[in-house]
């Protein structure tokens, strides 16, 4: 048997924090063969991001430890080299991609500098030879006339294409091994799928190994041949990716894989990793009626009466220009859109980044000002309301938006966030019974109520989502935009708030305007989907529809495009 | 259970900054002695003869006495006093006046911004020396004019500092969720987005409390500060003559003083910004 490339034994890594030392990483062990695809899957915090900084020697020292353990690369135990070993090892031999191309690379230079920078460093060449290495790499990464691309500066380039010169910059020393820390996370699904293509195709062709890390096992079904599936500092399970989607053995492998929404039926709620585990580990059968399928064609409609109904909305914003900023041209974010939607149900807006629809959720709020059109909520022109009855409406029609983190004031309690809105409106009695209103719904949503008075930074994504979701109910809204609340989250916690939203629909009778990038969320929840490109609303139908027979070629593009991992799953073999 | 404010987080990161704490218990110590003498209850005997003249330092006068025999351990305590409050009224007048205009600048965009750009410009174009002695002179030499000179050149830079946070902080997604919930203009300004810049209130305010120390100091160097009282400024001034003839500690006196108080707000100014500015946390 020949030695794995990588070979990881026993692993500690340890933390030195203010409240005490914490285990990122607890004893695992894993190896990474010749010319082979390992992914490592796991939630935020899981220690999947630490495992592969050890490997690479990244770890910020002195507060990272590691007590035990060794990580032997082609028969050298990395732990055991100095600095300079390190270095001459770190991006030539192994390399690393990260997640966020938008800050990886260095705004002031080209980046064909950058590409030849890197070749620079490990290899003796003349900036001549290294800038055309540069020019050849970013041909075989894909990226359109390289000879002139090299010469761009990254803020010139798409989100899709810095990764692609990240990557170029990461396989210039043909190194033996590379990392890829959630290289596609940050992208749009199509444009994922294109990278990963790429991954996959550079892997082959190079003969490399891959370390490929994420918390989404849809990715890693598309790319790995093997999985390691961690979960809260150790390994749970590992093996080769066709068993771990047909045969997962331990119940958190079996939660992530049930927790994606499908493209096909779904069952009415979403499978949880609590579903199949407790808190402890301890394994749980899932009850059957939950994992029933779902048939929403039958679901008959609650009522005909349409709630909000938008007639050709147009929001532009001025492009400046000129010597004196002057506008010289509009810029359409919506472009003629409109739509109806009945009480109780749930329209889905999809598109990809830029597409304009976040413009169109503020819009249809009011919080950014259509330039043209009508906005009919109840029977009533609200295009142009002011004050008084535009502070009334804001009763009615609320909203949830992406980040968790920046939606909350980090300077007040979860107690004051949630009693604000009805102070505002002066609302809800005393104090006392204010305090209690909001008690009850922050139980409602999932949280203990001996939080209220604890700070935002003291909770997690999930825990600050579901914050944000009773903040917007206070008032009792009817009409919600979520506007891609989930998008922020693990695929674990997601299927959870998914879960919540659908039960607070049918409590309260919420109408519901879902807006993601992706896909099979979208499929999940809502009734009516439709489809934005360019400020346009290109297709609109039933949810079903839409996925069984899309009309336009741009809909087919980001259905086939959606990772297929665990649809080769069939809900059946989870029970 | 620990309910953590980040104000308490920030003031327990401060408390582990054992060279930040001493430096505080300085700048206390120096607000101590100042209320003390504006009370009356200290060097209230400073214009008074307590020995021969020029005696250098010994037990009974620790610091020494001037020229006239007054004792400069008590001028020191008196130029203390001066110095402290020049610092506090530069404070209550910068404050507001950056605040509120950095605020409104910053959030309401447009002619407003245009008009507070301006001001401060303008304000920040011409050598801060060269405005604070015209207005002396306009105002008249005295303590007063001295207050209204510095609180007036010290509010642009906590006005710029507030502009730029405020302009940041109205696009992120808690400042739109309090609009969407019905919160008006003043509610999203005061309640959501001013303490989450207060921090920079503090920071700037122990960085310009030095500043108006030591300008003060400049002021009445150049005779356009406190007239009539002793001030650190002052005593530098008459020390300048007296330093041929060997008369040494009216000039340490005034300079030591100042030293330690000028490096207590520094070390101070730096350890709040690390402790507060969420930016350099967790470094």
């Amino acid at each position: 048997m020949t030695l794995p490339l990588l070979s990881v034994k026993n692993l500690v890594v340890e933390f030195r924090t203010g409240e005490g030392i914490v285990r990122a990483v607890n004893n695992i062990s894993f190896d990474i063969p010749h010319g082979k695809t390992i992914g490592i899957v796991g939630e935020s915090g899981s220690g999947k991001s630490v495992t592969s900084l050890a490997v690479m020697g990244l770890l910020q020292k002195p507060a990272a430890v590691i007590p035990q353990g060794e990580i032997f690369f082609n028969g050298v135990d990395l732990l055991k080299c100095n600095e300079n070993e390190m270095r001459k090892i770190r991006g030539n031999q192994i390399s690393m991609i990260f997640q966020e191309p938008m800050t990886s690379l260095n705004p002031v230079f080209k980046v064909g500098e950058q590409i030849a920078e890197a070749i620079r460093i490990h290899k003796n060449v003349s900036n001549k030879v290294a800038w055309e290495k540069a020019v050849h790499l970013m041909n075989l990464v894909g990226i359109p006339n390289p000879s002139a691309s090299a010469h761009k500066y990254p803020h010139e380039m798409s989100g899709g294409q810095k990764q692609r010169v990240m990557i170029a910059m990461a396989i210039s020393c043909d190194p033996k091994l590379l990392i890829a820390d959630e290289p596609t996370t940050a992208l749009d699904v199509t444009i994922q799928k294109q990278v990963l293509e790429l991954l996959h195709k550079l892997q082959q062709d190079l003969n490399m190994s891959m370390m490929f890390i994420t918390h989404d096992l849809g990715v890693i079904g598309d790319i790995a041949d093997d999985v390691v599936v961690m979960y809260r500092s150790n390994v749970v399970e590992q093996n080769n990716a066709q068993e771990i989607f047909t045969k997962a053995i331990h119940p958190y492998t079996k939660g992530l894989l049930a927790c994606r929404p499908k493209l096909g039926a779904n069952p009415r709620r979403l499978l949880t990793v609590s579903d199949f585990m407790t808190e402890e580990g301890v394994e749980k059968t899932v009850p059957v009626e939950r994992i029933q399928i779902f048939d929403k064609e039958s679901e008959v409609i609650k009522t005909d009466h349409v709630l909000l109904e938008i007639q050709n909305l147009v929001t532009q914003f001025p492009i400046k220009g000129g010597l004196f900023g002057r506008t010289v041209d509009h810029f359409k974010a919506v472009d003629d859109v409109s739509f109806k939607i009945k009480k109780g149900q749930t329209l889905g807006l999809v598109g990809e980044s830029g597409c304009g629809k976040t413009t169109l959720g503020r819009s249809i709020l009011r919080l950014v000002e259509p330039s043209a059109g009508k906005i009919i909520y109840d029977g009533k022109d609200i295009t142009h309301v002011q004050h008084e009855e535009l502070r009334l409406l804001r009763k009615k029609m609320q909203i949830i938006f992406q980040d968790p983190y920046s939606s909350l004031n980090p300077r007040m309690t979860i107690a004051d966030i949630l009693m604000e809105p009805l102070n505002i409106h002066n609302e809800g009695g005393t104090k006392a019974q204010r305090y209690e209103m909001a008690r009850a719904l922050l139980e409602k949503v999932g949280l203990k109520a001996s939080l209220m008075n604890r700070y935002p930074h003291e909770f997690s994504g999930g825990q600050r989502q579901r914050i944000c979701i009773a903040r917007a109910l206070m008032l009792r809204p009817e009409f919600v935009i979520c506007d891609e609340s989930v998008s922020a989250l693990d695929v674990s916690i997601q299927a959870q708030v998914l879960n919540l939203l659908l039960d607070l629909q049918q409590e309260f009778g919420l109408t519901y305007v879902f807006i993601s990038h992706d896909l099979s969320v979208v499929n999940f929840i809502a009734d009516e989907v439709g489809v934005m490109y360019a400020g346009k609303i290109i297709e609109m139908d039933k949810a079903s529809n839409i996925y069984k027979s899309a009309k336009t070629e741009y809909t087919r593009a980001l259905l086939s495009a959606i990772p297929k991992g665990e649809t080769k799953q069939s809900l059946a073999s989870l029970v | 259970m620990k309910q953590n404010s980040l104000w308490k987080d920030a003031f327990f990161r401060l408390a582990k900054d054992k060279l930040a704490l001493f430096s505080l218990v300085i700048v206390l110590i120096y607000f101590l002695v100042a209320l003390l003498s504006s009370m009356g209850l200290l060097a209230s005997t400073w214009s008074q003869e307590v020995g021969a003249s020029n005696l250098p330092p010994s037990l009974e006068h620790l610091f020494g006495t001037d020229i006239f025999g007054r004792s400069v351990l008590q001028k020191v305590i008196r130029g203390t006093q001066v110095a402290m409050s020049v610092g506090v009224a530069a404070s209550i007048i910068a404050i507001p006046i950056g605040v509120l205009l950095g605020a409104f600048a910053g959030y309401f965009g447009g002619w407003i911004d245009d008009f507070v750009t301006w001001l401060y410009t303008t304000f920040s174009s011409v050598p801060n020396i060269m405005l604070l002695i015209s207005i002396t002179l306009i105002l008249g030499k005295g303590i007063f004019a001295v207050y209204i000179a510095l609180g007036a050149t010290s509010w642009v830079t906590l006005c710029r500092l507030i502009r730029g946070e405020v302009m940041k902080h109205k696009e992120r997604e808690y400042v739109q969720a309090a609009g969407a919930i019905g919160g008006g203009h003043m509610r999203k300004l005061f309640r959501h987005i001013l303490p989450n810049v207060s921090h920079i209130i503090i920071i700037n305010t122990s960085m310009q409390f030095q500043i108006a120390i030591k300008s003060e100091v400049i002021l009445s160097y150049l005779g356009l500060g406190v007239q009539g009282e002793p001030s650190w400024g002052t005593m530098i001034d008459d020390a300048k003559l007296e330093l041929v003839r060997g008369v040494w500690w009216q000039l340490a006196g005034a300079t030591v003083a100042m030293f330690f108080i000028l490096l207590a707000f520094n070390i101070l100014s730096d350890a709040l910004r690390d402790a507060l500015d969420p930016k350099l946390k967790g470094k």
